[in-house]
């Protein structure tokens, strides 16, 4: 079952007086439970396509379905619902609200969606703290945090409203090695335990061993190895 | 709510500075507007409780012939029309359980003759039993020079100290009572700089005026210079006549033509048809039929001329208007309004009038001044509003990462509004309401002080010859009014700032 459908991608930006075609035409699905990486250099539309399919940004050309749902006909507030139900998101470097600590970041989604009581949002964030190894700082504002800590509580952040597909745009971009390998391996283990789909671009030849499919994108038009 | 209200608050710690500065404005805004209303509540009771306890009684009786309410100080106004049936209205008004007590007088205009040649300018003057007077408003005027006059003295007129100044500087006159030296203090430098050149007066010619042009010239001797206590700049220049001075002085019938005994003949000759005097001069003499007669004075039109009395009764001559105060806990307006009725079906000739339209523009000067502050300190909050719409709009735009990834998230618009809103009103809260709480404990500290003046200019600012600012539950509920529709336009610029941030907008910035 594809939970992503993409045809006839176009994504044009205007660039002062010149136009940049950033995705000339994509076609592209996406299964349920898919690990998916998307490879490729800087500036070949690997962040826009993550970024449209994330609804965050716009099609100038084409359709894009997430889930059964076309997003191309939809208002600011069906957008914005669509990523707070069915998305979920792991940026590269802006990531979490300075103000609040990394258990209130967990929470911040679930209290959004104001369909759970108080004791259980505190306690999916809590477990899912406690899945990213980060049991003991959940008190702990970002500014007392590491990268890689951010990152996974960008991760558990991300899982908490249980959504279809996460995003992670080059997730490991600015962290050691060991570190990466950890994300990696936590957002493995929750692909694996609860068939939620994974996209996420890298650049890094490590990721890839991770990924069930690849998909390489230059120029704004791409190829499914 | 709660999140919202969290966020806010540690964005506020975390951003001290820009809060400071929206912080120290809304508190200075506050701050001044909170003692601005104490300060002109003050002013208004101050002038009110003075005026109505000095002057004007908390409600005034006057003819239903008179057209203008402001009887009193309305400068180019027609005089003001007599009451001819005081003894009627005061046995209707013993009867009115809320009106506790009652003060009838004259007041018109006069010119006050200048003996050196010429005339003076134009006073209104006041006519008074004084001691219904003293029984009716107490203290209230200062004794400069003289004495006042006792339950026997007549006629005589109490000088007021700012038209003494007046007739001074302008007339180079200076009324003193016979055989007093005068006090120096009261008459201002230019005089004291002129003394040698004035010439000293113990009585005044005042030629009285009404409509009739029946009024007469009368002569009364200073009997004291006399300063009111409260708003003596305002009311400094109603010299006070003796009632029966005053009346013979507008050419009114006074009490004391009534004294006089009358024979049985003349009485029957007065009161005889015209066509029976002419009678009495024919051929064929008759013995006048005694009826009722046309009186030929507008002075008679007062007295029942068919009284024949033994002793002065001052309340059975004319009168100008009836001062009232009411039982204390009246509200003005609903018991001037009953007193209305009461009247009109009492069919009294006269009607009620609340101290404030008697006064003109003086009863209003409070509403007008607070008006202005209004003004002022909208215009203060105004520069305040475009110092936080400024400061708010470059925090929104340096926390377009921030903002971005809440709306990435699935914050919507609304939540980054009230996100804002909360900010804002937060600070509001905190510094405005400490503005508001500073502000009544200011207000409440000055007027512990009972800050006093003699000062004619400042007196007026005072509302009396006390500094005591007052704030009532609606001035601080009115500077909470202003506080929150401040902040509600200071933000709205900023919210439309932020809530247009998209995700993307972070996306570029990083």
């Amino acid at each position: 079952m594809n939970i992503i459908e993409i045809k006839g991608l176009k994504k044009d930006y205007a660039l002062g007086k010149t136009t940049v075609h950033a995705l000339r035409g994509i076609d592209l699905s996406i299964e349920k439970g898919d690990f998916l990486s998307i490879i490729g250099p800087s500036g070949s539309g690997k962040t826009t396509l993550l970024n449209v399919i994330g609804c965050i940004d716009f099609a100038t050309e084409g359709s894009v379905k997430v889930g059964e749902r076309e997003i191309t006909s939809l208002n600011d507030r069906q957008i914005t619902d669509i990523r707070l139900h069915k998305i979920g998101f792991i940026f590269q470097t802006f990531n979490l609200i300075p103000v609040l600590n990394a258990l209130e970041n967990v929470e911040f989604p679930l209290l959004l969606m104001k369909k759970h009581s108080r004791g259980d949002v505190k306690k999916k964030a809590e477990q899912l703290l406690e899945a990213v190894g980060l049991k003991d700082y959940i008190r702990h504002k970002p500014a007392e945090l590491s990268g890689g800590q951010r990152q996974r509580v960008a991760i558990a952040r991300a899982l908490v409203t249980n959504p279809d597909i996460v995003l992670a745009d080059e997730p490991t971009a600015n962290l050691d090695s060991v570190t990466g390998a950890s994300i990696l391996d936590a957002m493995r283990e929750m692909n694996r335990r609860d068939h939620t789909t994974f996209i996420f671009s890298t650049h890094d030849a490590n990721v890839l061993k991770y990924a069930s499919h690849v998909i390489k994108i230059k120029d704004g038009l791409l190829s499914k190895e | 709510m709660n999140l919202i209200i969290k966020i806010a608050w540690r964005n506020i710690m975390r951003h001290k500075g820009k809060s400071m500065v929206i912080g120290v404005i809304l508190f200075l805004g506050a701050l001044l507007m909170t003692v601005g209303n104490g300060v002109i509540s003050g002013m208004d009771r101050g002038m009110q409780k003075n005026i109505v306890d000095g002057f004007t009684g908390d409600a005034l009786l006057v003819s239903d012939k008179q057209e203008s309410d402001n009887v009193f100080l309305e400068f180019m106004g027609k005089s003001v029309a007599p009451i001819n049936n005081f003894e009627q209205i005061d046995s209707a008004l013993k009867a009115i359980p809320y009106v506790k007590n009652r003060l009838p007088i004259g007041k018109n205009f006069a010119v006050a003759l200048n003996e050196e040649g010429g005339t003076m300018d134009g006073v209104f003057v006041l006519g008074v039993d004084f001691k219904e007077y003293f029984n009716f408003f107490g203290n209230n005027l200062k004794l400069i020079e003289g004495a006042l006059p006792t339950d026997n003295t007549k006629p005589f007129v109490l000088v007021p100290t700012g038209w003494r100044k007046q007739s001074g500087e302008y007339y180079s006159i200076l009324f003193t009572p016979d055989g007093v030296t005068p006090d120096t203090s009261t008459l201002g430098k230019e005089i004291l700089d002129r003394m040698s050149d004035m010439t000293y007066k113990h009585s005044i010619v005042y030629m009285g005026m009404n409509t009739d042009n029946s009024t007469t010239d009368v002569r009364v001797p200073v009997k004291a210079i006399v300063k009111y206590r409260s708003l003596n700049t305002i009311w400094g220049n109603f010299p006070i006549l003796d009632i029966e001075s005053y009346r013979q002085c507008l050419g009114y019938f006074g009490a004391e033509e009534k004294k006089t005994v009358v024979k049985k003949e003349l009485a029957d000759l007065l009161s005889s048809e015209e066509e029976s005097l002419d009678n009495m001069f024919s051929k064929e003499a008759t013995v006048a039929p005694v009826t009722k007669s046309k009186i030929l004075s507008e002075g008679s039109l007062f007295v029942k001329k068919d009284t024949v009395q033994s002793s002065v009764d001052l309340n059975a001559g004319a009168f100008n208007i009836i001062l009232l105060r009411f039982k204390e806990g009246s509200n003005l307006e609903k018991t001037v309004a009953t007193l209305n009725k009461d009247l009109t079906d009492k069919k009294l000739g006269v009607r009620a009038i609340s101290w404030k339209k008697s006064t003109g523009m003086i009863g209003s000067m409070a509403v007008l001044i607070k008006t202005s502050l209004f003004v002022f300190v909208m215009f203060l909050f105004f520069v305040a509003i475009i110092i936080i719409v400024n400061t708010l709009s470059m925090a929104a735009i340096e926390r377009t990462s921030e903002i971005g990834m809440m709306r990435a998230i699935g914050a919507r618009k609304g939540f980054i509004r009230s996100m804002f809103l909360g900010e804002t009103a937060v600070l509001s809260a905190v510094f405005g309401g400490a503005g508001i709480l500073v502000g009544i404990l200011i207000v409440n500290i000055l007027a512990a002080f009972n800050i006093p003046t003699d000062n004619d200019m400042v007196q007026l600012l005072f509302g009396g010859d006390t500094f005591k600012p007052f704030l009532s539950v609606l001035d601080i509920l009115l500077a909470v009014v202003q506080l929150v529709i401040v902040t509600v336009i200071a933000v709205i610029y900023p919210i439309k700032v932020a809530s247009s941030i998209t995700p993307l907008d972070a996306i570029s910035r990083e």
